[in-house]
């Protein structure tokens, strides 16, 4: 029964994350308007605060609000620093590694709604014929250090600094205002106030034009590039600071083929291309989303796995790999091709 | 003359991010400020603008609820009932089960006291007056920002009061009324909804109105979009963004028994959600990064033949059927 309806991981991936898209997006409506207070504040994926009928918060919108209302004015105030100041900052972390415990990463690979629908977009692009573009080990590089760069800038300095008062009090919640899921998640409720500019002043002013850009941008390219937004996404680089303390772990052994195939990390959406010549604890890198299309797509048993506390998850098999090439090419191609637009 | 641009973009990029950094025009201007600091500042944080405002916005019971200062650390607020006589402050949390589900905070100078307990986020806080022919009510909902806190809904369902309005639902963290919104509020007398009653709204922008419950008791209140165009102040404090906020209360009296009741509900609500917003601009900065990636989307014949040759060969090599 449950094969019939999950022949591929991929297929129950894509159900969960479509679960998951309600809960974030309409969470809220669906179960009762004060959900939003009672699961977590907590979330390690984008669910978005300013999304009047999500089921739950981003730890991101957390993390700034208390740098910016307790930690940064107390540090200006020059206050003594009490576990008063400490411990809401310290619960709001507490809680979000409950939750990353159990699913680590796969909280971008499975449950963000943003994830979510910049596959949904990448699907219509396959069908449009639309190219794809990765990026080389050569160039990957240069995207890579963003997301670090986002993290310390937008989530944790300019609040901080805010609060201490040095920077402008809009600055209070920086990452938000350019937050691409903010714009998406409300736009899924019909809601178009945040996607209007805010002109009260100079700093909302240009905050919301590059988030309103960096939204536009993400849409498109969605269309020809795999997870456009994750590679920068802060909670891709804030998740990884704990990757390496759950026990839910992607495994790789060391295999003589592997050198050669490459089919794996054509089929990372992450284009990590140390999925194919690294293994052990190397070949989890930071980037990555626990999506498990590299285990997927690895034609040798049993050489990538999906593991928790040591218990196989899932693992690579031949039969399974077989089975999973005829429904789509690593790339995303579904083997039913192009219906639309091909001549574009 | 290059240079020069590019020095006064980067200037006026850093004052727009630091605005406390201090400038030479700072320090030029710094004595005729000092002069002027005697004089009371319209923009000193949300006290000094609850300050500013007339205390006889309205003739019905209500209930303030202020934060400020060292109480900010301690979660403590300060509760002021106004346009009535009363003695205690009762105050009801989500929780009702909790030992401090339900307190009775006693009134000083300065108004009662309330700290927020181990649990619950909502608290439903009334103040009541008695006499011997008359029963005057003041109530509103404050809520202490709770992880995992309660579904507040059976607690506002409680009866607290004879003649009561109750919000349905009151608007959840990150929220609040905004004008033009519409909100709903149940009417009832000793638990029974009241059909075709007439409730007052006022605000403190100004606003008057009349209400008609329905058969179930239930209004819908259209919040009033009376906030004058003025510029938002940044100086508002850092705790409300800088928000502007107004007012209201719902008021209603019912005559049973020989004896007249008078409730007042009361909370606060900003301006229109698209208030110092332009969905031109925004929808214009979306259409500019999609464009930015239009490029993306065209495809190269060599590009795309490339491509499948590299997918074909390296799953044909690994024993597609």
């Amino acid at each position: 029964m449950l094969k019939t309806l999950f022949p591929t991981l991929g297929r129950f991936r894509f159900t969960v994350q479509i679960i998951m898209l309600f809960v974030t997006v309409y969470g809220g409506a669906l179960l009762g308007s004060y959900t939003v207070d009672r699961i977590s504040q907590a979330l390690p994926s984008l669910s978005c605060a300013f999304d009047k009928q999500t089921g739950d918060h981003c730890i991101l919108i957390v993390t700034q609000h208390q740098l910016h209302h307790r930690i940064g004015e107390a540090l200006s105030k020059a206050q003594e620093i009490t576990l008063k100041v400490f411990i809401p900052t310290l619960m709001s972390v507490g809680v979000f590694f409950m939750f990353f415990v159990f699913l680590n990463k796969a909280f971008c690979g499975w449950v963000c709604p943003l994830g979510t629908v910049q596959e949904l977009l990448f699907r219509i692009g396959r069908r449009m014929g639309r190219p794809l573009h990765q990026f080389e080990p050569h160039n990957i590089g240069r995207v890579r250090p963003v997301k670090w760069l986002m993290l310390l800038v937008l989530v944790l300095g300019l609040p901080l600094l805010a609060g201490m008062g040095v920077a402008s009090n809009e600055l209070g919640d920086a990452y938000c205002q350019v937050c691409p899921s903010r714009l998406a998640t409300t736009l899924l409720t019909a809601d178009t106030e945040q996607i209007a500019l805010r002109t009260s002043s100079g700093i909302n002013f240009l905050l919301g034009a590059a988030g309103n850009a960096l939204f536009g941008f993400m849409i498109i390219a969605a269309l020809a590039v795999r997870q456009p937004f994750c590679r920068i996404c802060p909670l891709l680089s804030w998740n990884s600071l704990f990757q390496k303390l759950s026990p839910m772990r992607l495994v790789k052994k060391q295999h003589d083929k592997c050198e050669k195939c490459g089919i794996c990390e054509m089929a990372c959406p992450m284009d990590i291309h140390e999925i194919a010549r690294e293994h052990g604890a190397k070949a989890f890198h930071e980037d990555c989303t626990l999506c498990g299309r590299c285990a997927e797509y690895c034609p040798d048993d049993d050489v990538i796995q999906i593991k928790f506390f040591g218990f196989r998850l899932f693992g690579a098999s031949r039969e399974y790999y077989k089975q999973r090439i005829r429904r789509e090419n690593p790339q995303g191609m579904p083997k039913g091709g192009v219906i639309w637009l091909k001549k574009l | 003359m290059k240079k020069t641009t590019i020095l006064s973009v980067l200037a006026l990029s850093l004052t727009m991010l630091f605005p406390s950094l201090p400038s030479a025009a700072d320090y030029q201007s710094a004595p005729a400020q000092r002069q002027g600091d005697g004089a009371a500042s319209p923009h000193q944080g949300e006290h000094g603008i609850r300050h500013e405002k007339p205390m006889a916005w309205t003739r019905f019971p209500t209930i303030k609820t202020r934060m400020s200062g060292e109480h900010r650390e301690a979660m403590v607020i300060t509760v002021v009932p106004q346009n009535l006589v009363a003695n205690r402050i009762d105050a009801f949390s989500n929780n009702l089960k909790d030992k401090q589900g339900r307190r009775s905070l006693p009134l000083e100078m300065t108004g009662a006291r309330l700290d927020k307990p181990e649990a619950g986020g909502f608290h439903w806080l009334s103040a009541r007056e008695e006499q011997s022919d008359s029963i005057r009510v003041a109530s509103t909902v404050y809520y202490f920002s709770d992880r995992g806190s309660k579904n507040p809904t059976a607690m506002f369902m409680q009866q607290k009061n004879e003649l009561e309005i109750i919000p349905l639902p009151f608007p959840r963290e990150h929220s609040r009324y905004r004008a033009n919104e519409d909100w709903q509020f149940l009417v009832r007398f000793n638990s029974q909804p009241l059909a075709a009653q007439q409730i007052s709204l006022e605000t403190s922008n100004g606003s008057k109105d009349e209400l008609m419950s329905d058969a179930q008791g239930v209004i819908t209140l259209h919040v009033p979009d009376d906030f004058k165009a003025e510029e938002e102040k940044p100086g508002a404090g850092v705790r409300n963004h800088g928000r502007r906020g107004a007012d209201f209360v719902l008021a209603t009296e019912y005559v049973e028994g020989g004896k007249t009741y008078l409730t007042g509900f009361n909370s606060s609500y900003g301006p229109d959600a698209f208030d110092q917003r332009s969905l031109v601009w925004g929808l214009g900065f979306s259409f500019l990064g999609m464009m930015g990636a239009v490029p993306l989307l065209r495809r190269r014949k060599a590009e795309k033949k490339t491509a499948e040759i590299a997918v074909a060969t390296a799953t044909k090599k690994n024993g597609e059927a």
